[in-house]
């Protein structure tokens, strides 16, 4: 294909991108740099750094980064090694009862995320089954407090990020080579050999890809937090992404909350940067 | 892997995985048997389980008033829906064109949608519902037709900005949405445009881009060069042998994004909340229903629950094949 046919195919798509993804970055750099809320919204006032300063004071800020990187180191782990075991169990069963399970399974990841935590959070009203079964287990009734709702999210985050894992994996294990295990099998490997050397090693590759997007997807939650605390402040439990939106939304610091976007995308960088140089160089190979 | 022969282990195997199912859909379960019940029926400690159920709930959600006849006005609904879908199924053995059919079935669902309010007083929730239903439906039509196009170039084309673009596209993807959603609520406070379908569906199909062109692009890669280059040398240009002959043999992995797309903006969240006044989707109307005093709390957000999930699950299960086909082969995800 000639560049002049590619460029007039990817016209509108580039059109939008740079209309609606480039130039909004930019512009979010240049309120993070201005002093801009609701009232003087067509005024804005060249400040400089401070809003960064202002970020980097916020105890609010810290305990918000604090809980998102709680979330990630509890969460994506959690999620990829149920996802795994989840997928050598599937991979065991008769294929005739395997596409309900399957089908089963996948509800909560295709479920509206809103939804689905508005369904996780009926078991733990007062009269939720999970409440009560808590309070007869522990003889305590059952409390939205700061640690229970921020166990909930955490609980929540896995449930709904679980089914990906789950189903990225388990079609890896479907292209396993069969050869390749029998080999194994004969040379005296047990199960458990196999696994760990086979299994892990071909599906490698996926296991990265699984474990940077679920980084990516855990570090931006929102849905999710802004169900449970109801943007509540007593439970300390805002991430990143729902605490800049009360900066710009409730405090109505538009200059505030986007100098906070741009220190997220900096710090996503961390992840992103290798992820991306990655997949640029595959994809040089490939064409 | 070889399978498990000892029965025991292959029993337990059964076991874990059931435990595994029960702990995916309990949530559903018990949301749906709250919205079955009456206000004194969902806050009985312990729990009950054994009721007798209402859908007063429902009721409640949808309509304003319940007509004298609404029995007979669900039944048409209904009867009306069952022939659709069966149309819908059969359409092969019709004597009239695919397409025709379908642009009927999709005119009679626009029509019915649109007049229901006439004629039954729906309430509050039904606009939310027909404000998702336009925002889904317009953010997948542009979404997917300017997507196929680029999607394609980018399969076919070998130079070195094709790939540049598909890494920025991740990039983008990857970033926390905040960072847009700002600048698009400046922008939209100045313009005036907040709170329009136009913008909401503009940003979604933005956001939704650079998913929308990996996915195809990777469909369109599958499709052998030899086939439009045939079509070429019969004297058809490149966009006429691209929407002729290209894009009728993509279309399984244009259906698969579609249902991703429709999921995305279906699901979509943050930016409607920050884009929208009135015009809420159903994710942003839910989201306001807090707890507090009101003991109808619990029946209604049930139902309501229950209400925005079906249309998904009618959905995937028409559609499941496309799904796990997605996310196997996709080495992209929403």
């Amino acid at each position: 294909m000639k560049r002049k046919t590619f460029y007039q195919f990817t016209g509108p798509s580039i059109f939008l991108m740079l209309a609606l993804m480039i130039f909004p970055l930019i512009m979010a750099i240049w309120l993070g740099l201005n002093y801009v809320t609701y009232y003087n919204i067509n005024t804005p006032v060249f400040t400089g750094l401070s809003n960064y300063v202002d970020v980097l004071a916020d105890p609010q800020f810290w305990r918000a980064l604090q809980f998102t990187l709680l979330l990630i180191v509890i969460c994506v782990p959690a999620q990829m090694i149920l996802g795994f075991v989840m997928a050598l169990f599937l991979d065991q069963i008769a294929a005739r009862v395997r596409g309900v399970y399957l089908a089963a399974m996948l509800l909560p990841f295709i479920i509206v995320p809103v939804v689905g935590t508005m369904m996780f959070k009926q078991l733990w009203e007062p009269s939720g089954l999970l409440a009560y079964i808590y309070q007869v287990i522990t003889g305590e009734a059952f409390f939205y407090t700061e640690k229970s709702v921020k166990a909930l999210i955490i609980l929540q985050t896995i449930w709904s990020a679980t089914p990906f894992s789950l189903v990225v994996f388990f079609a890896g294990l479907q292209t396993l080579s069969p050869e390749l295990l029998e080999a194994a099998a004969i040379d005296g490997a047990n199960r458990r050999q196999q696994i760990r050397h086979i299994a892990l090693a071909h599906l490698q590759p996926l296991i990265v890809f699984v474990g940077l997007i679920s980084v990516m997807d855990t570090y931006r939650l929102f849905d999710n937090a802004f169900v449970f605390t109801q943007l509540n402040p007593i439970y300390h439990a805002n991430t990143l992404m729902l605490y800049a939106y009360q900066v710009a939304m409730q405090v109505q610091r538009l200059d505030k909350a986007s100098a906070m976007a741009i220190l997220m995308v900096i710090g996503i960088m961390v992840v992103l940067v290798p992820f991306l140089i990655s997949t640029y160089r595959s994809q040089v190979e490939e064409r | 892997m070889q399978p498990i022969k000892h029965p025991l282990a292959r029993g337990l195997i059964y076991l874990i995985l059931s435990l595994f199912v029960a702990y995916s859909i309990l949530p559903f379960l018990w949301t749906l048997l709250q919205s079955f019940k009456t206000v004194l029926d969902a806050h009985a400690l312990p729990p009950v389980l054994i009721f007798t159920p209402t859908f007063s709930n429902y009721s409640q959600l949808w309509l304003n008033k319940v007509p004298a006849e609404f029995p007979r006005i669900l039944a048409f609904l209904l009867a009306a829906i069952a022939i659709l879908a069966l149309v819908a199924i059969f359409v092969r053995r019709l004597p009239f064109s695919k397409a025709a059919v379908y642009w009927a079935i999709a005119g009679l669902t626009i029509l019915t949608l649109w007049t229901l309010p006439r004629v039954v007083s729906t309430a509050e929730f039904y606009n939310y519902f027909l404000n998702t239903v336009i925002i889904t439906v317009g953010t997948v039509a542009v979404s997917i037709s300017i997507g196929c196009l680029a999607g394609y170039g980018l399969a076919r084309f070998a130079g070195l900005d094709g790939v540049i673009i598909l890494v920025a596209a991740l990039a983008f993807r990857a970033l926390p949405r905040m960072a847009f959603v700002l600048p698009y609520y400046w922008l939209a406070t100045l313009t005036g445009l907040r709170d329009t379908y136009f913008l909401v569906i503009v940003c979604l199909v933005a956001v939704n881009q650079p998913f929308t062109i990996w996915m195809l692009r990777s469909f369109f890669m599958e499709i052998p060069r030899e086939i439009e280059e045939a079509a070429m040398m019969d004297g058809a240009g490149r966009l006429q042998s691209f929407l002729r002959v290209i894009v009728p043999i993509t279309w399984p992995g244009i259906i698969s994004t579609s249902l991703f797309t429709v999921m995305l903006a279906y699901n979509e969240f943050m930016l409607v909340l920050v884009l929208t006044q009135s015009k809420w989707t159903l994710p942003v109307a839910m989201a306001q229903f807090t707890g507090g005093e009101d003991p109808g709390y619990i029946t209604m957000a049930s139902a309501a629950a229950v209400s925005a999930t079906i249309p998904i699950i009618i959905l995937i299960i028409f559609f499941q094949k496309h799904l796990v086909k997605g996310l196997a082969s996709g080495a992209v995800k929403g």
